[in-house]
C-alpha cells in the first residue's frame, strides 16, 4: 500500500514537473492549457470573456525578445492593474523549439492574476493567426509569433479562425516598416488598454 | 606602442565587436540565450539588441584603422632612408581578420526564422 502511494506521489510530482497535471489551470504560476488545432480552450475562454477587453500574446518562451516583449507588457500594463475586466492569453508556440517546460519561467515574468496560458506545440494557431490577420510582408504570409494583439469587448470568436483584433503589434524583422503593423510599444499597448477599459462600465466588486 | 601590437589590437577589437554583433543579431533566433543565461539574462540580453549597429561600426572602424596602420608608409621611412620591417604577417593578420568580420555581419544581419 505504501509504494502504490509512493508511486502515486512520484507519477503527481512529474506531472506537476512537466506542467500536465495543471494543464486545464491557466494560471501564472506556470499552469497551462494544451491547445488543440481548433483551439477551442483558447476560443471558449475568449468568447466566455465577451463584453471584457482581451490582450492576446502568441511568443516562443526561449525567445529572448519575445520574453523582453512580456516583461515590457508587463512592466507597462499587466503588473499595474488587476481589473477583473482585462483578461490576458498567451500562446506558446516551438518556433524555436520551446518545449512544455519552458512555459512556467517565462510565465514568471507575468505579473497578474488573470493570465491564461496555453500551450500550441504543432505551431498551427500561428498559421491560423497568419491567415485570420492576413499577417504579410509583400505578398508572402508571415507566421503570426511575437506578436501583441488587442480586442475589445465587443470580439467574439465565431469563425474556425480567430477574430480580427483592433490592434496588432509585432517584434517580426521580417514585418519591419510594416504602415498595418507597428512594431510592440509596451507603452502605446498599455495606453490603448486602458482607453478601452475606460469605456467599459466598472467591474462589480468580486466576492 | 609598437605597429604590431596596434594591428594587433585593432584586429582582435574588431573581432571582438563583430562576434558581439553576430551574439545579438542570433539572440531573437536562436535558442541558446534563453539555456545559458536563464529568463532574466536572456531579457537583458534581448535589451542590447540596439547596441548591434554600433557593434558592426565599432568593428569595421577598428578593422579600417587595423589596415591604415599595416598599409601605411612609417614616417621615418616616407622618404626611402631606411629599409622598412617586413609587414606582410601583419597585413595577413588584418585580412584575416577582415574576413571573419565579414562573415560576422553576415550572420549579424540575416537570421532566418525556421517558420
Amino acid at each position: 500500500m505504501r509504494s502504490i502511494h509512493a508511486t502515486a506521489t512520484v507519477i503527481a510530482t512529474m506531472l506537476a514537473a512537466t506542467g500536465c497535471a495543471d494543464a486545464t489551470d491557466a494560471d501564472s504560476t506556470g499552469g497551462y492549457a494544451l491547445l488543440d488545432e481548433a483551439a477551442s480552450q483558447l476560443r471558449a475562454d475568449f468568447n466566455g470573456a465577451k463584453g471584457s477587453v482581451r490582450v492576446l500574446f502568441v511568443v516562443d518562451p526561449i525567445c529572448p525578445g519575445c520574453l523582453r516583449g512580456l516583461d515590457d507588457v508587463n512592466r507597462d500594463l499587466l503588473a499595474q492593474t488587476d481589473d477583473p475586466r482585462l483578461q490576458t492569453y498567451v500562446v506558446h508556440v516551438p518556433v524555436l523549439g520551446a518545449e512544455a517546460k519552458d512555459i512556467a519561467p517565462a510565465a514568471r515574468l507575468l505579473e497578474n492574476s488573470r493570465i491564461h496560458h496555453y500551450w500550441n506545440p504543432s505551431g498551427e494557431f500561428g498559421r491560423q493567426l497568419t491567415e485570420a490577420v492576413d499577417l504579410k510582408h509583400g505578398d508572402e504570409p508571415v507566421y503570426a509569433w511575437d506578436v501583441w494583439l488587442i480586442y475589445g469587448p465587443e470580439a467574439a470568436w465565431d469563425e474556425a479562425l480567430p477574430p480580427k483584433p483592433r490592434r496588432l503589434m509585432h517584434q517580426l524583422r521580417a514585418l519591419t516598416g510594416s504602415t498595418v503593423f507597428p512594431r510592440l510599444d509596451s507603452e502605446a499597448f498599455a495606453r490603448e488598454v486602458r482607453q478601452l477599459l475606460a469605456q467599459l462600465p466598472a467591474s462589480p466588486p468580486e466576492p | 606602442m609598437s605597429e604590431k601590437s596596434r594591428v594587433l589590437g585593432a584586429a582582435g577589437g574588431a573581432l571582438g565587436l563583430g562576434s558581439l554583433a553576430a551574439a545579438l543579431g542570433l539572440c531573437c533566433t536562436v535558442p541558446w540565450a534563453v539555456a545559458l543565461l536563464g529568463v532574466s539574462g536572456a531579457v537583458a540580453f534581448a535589451r542590447l539588441a540596439f547596441l548591434l549597429p554600433y557593434a558592426l561600426i565599432g568593428s569595421f572602424a577598428l578593422l579600417a584603422a587595423g589596415f591604415w596602420w599595416a598599409y601605411r608608409r612609417p614616417i621615418a621611412c616616407a622618404e626611402g632612408a631606411c629599409i622598412p620591417a617586413d609587414r606582410r604577417p601583419l597585413r595577413w593578420v588584418v585580412w584575416i581578420a577582415a574576413v571573419l568580420v565579414g562573415a560576422l555581419s553576415v550572420v549579424a544581419l540575416t537570421s532566418p526564422l525556421p517558420l
